[in-house]
């Protein structure tokens, strides 16, 4: 009960105790003069997001273009060094390792040319 | 909707958050009242330093390095600017009711009688220590438990209930003539 009756004696050292809607005036007078400190500090933060942003792209983009040269360099002197085998010619060589000029010749020419049953025919006709 | 943390409210005030600097003046505005009219003792005075206080923080966020801590820092640097203030100027001597406050009374006895008892108050408590006032005040005028103002202002949850108790016993004895004055309006 002591206590009540001195907080309500406190209660007088409240400005809002004689005027009701102090603290919102109060809290406004404060936001208004945070106002350009506030516009401030949100015009760095953007230009902070900018500047990541921009330091991104300059280390990005040649980056990139570096390694899409060195990959056009490597694929290329890759295929210079090595051009892999012809599966045509391997497949031609393997077909035509057991046969002799002669007979291959008239293969290839002739009438057995005419069709792959003909062909086939022929070679089988002549296998050693 | 969840309200936001006082670390949460400072790292969005940081990047100009209006909304979010709004929000940690509506929580402290009143706290750091009271502890600047616990160093100052006059309420004029006391508007301004919390006004300034609120600026320098502001512009010193970046300062709080444990924003969860806001409180702490924030009331230090009130008390801080108090005590400048009461260094730099010799106090005026004008009403200590607010200006905005002078015409707002519901008649002219009722508010020569609430002046008279606030000068009395403010009287009593200059007798109090500093630290007594701050703990009083935001105890019994904010409202805040012993482990919130331990919390903020830094010390042991004893020590607050030992100035609290001895606070309350001073003012006890300065403001008993005003109890019935309490009690009958």
């Amino acid at each position: 009960m002591e206590n009540e009756k001195r907080i309500g004696l406190l209660r007088v050292l409240d400005p809002a105790h004689e005027c009701p809607g102090y603290w919102e005036r109060f809290r406004a007078e404060i936001m208004e003069r945070a106002a350009f400190e506030l516009a401030r500090r949100r015009d760095l933060a953007r230009e902070s997001v900018e500047l990541v942003l921009s330091g991104w792209s300059r280390s990005l983009i040649p980056a990139a273009l570096a390694a899409a040269v060195i990959a056009a360099i490597m694929v290329g002197s890759e295929a210079v060094r090595d051009p892999g085998p012809d599966a045509s010619l391997v497949l031609e060589d393997v077909l035509a390792s057991d046969f002799s000029d002669e007979v291959l010749e008239t293969a290839i020419t002739g009438e057995a040319h005419a069709s792959p049953v003909a062909f086939m025919a022929f070679v089988e006709g002549n296998r050693p | 909707m969840r309200e936001r943390s006082d670390a949460e409210l400072v790292i969005r005030a940081r990047s100009g958050h209006t909304e979010s600097f709004g929000e940690l003046v509506r929580r402290y505005q009143q706290p750091a009242f009271s502890i600047a009219l616990s160093v100052i003792g006059r309420h004029q005075d006391a508007e301004d330093a919390v006004q300034e206080s609120f600026m320098v923080a502001l512009q010193r966020l970046e300062d709080c390095r444990n924003p969860d801590r806001f409180a702490g820092w924030f009331l230090t640097i009130v008390r801080n600017r108090s005590r400048n203030l009461i260094r730099r100027e010799s106090l005026r001597s004008g009403d200590p009711i607010p200006a905005s406050a002078s015409n707002a009374g519901p008649n002219p006895e009722k508010a020569a009688s609430l002046a008279e008892l606030r000068e009395s108050l403010q009287e009593a408590l200059k007798k109090l220590s500093e630290v007594q006032r701050e703990i009083v005040l935001l105890h019994d005028l904010e409202g805040w438990k012993h482990s919130e103002i331990a919390d903020r202002l830094g010390m042991p949850s004893g020590t607050v209930r030992s100035h609290l108790h001895f606070a309350r016993k001073a003012l006890r004895v300065e403001l008993s003539g005003w109890r019935d004055h309490v009690t009958a309006s």
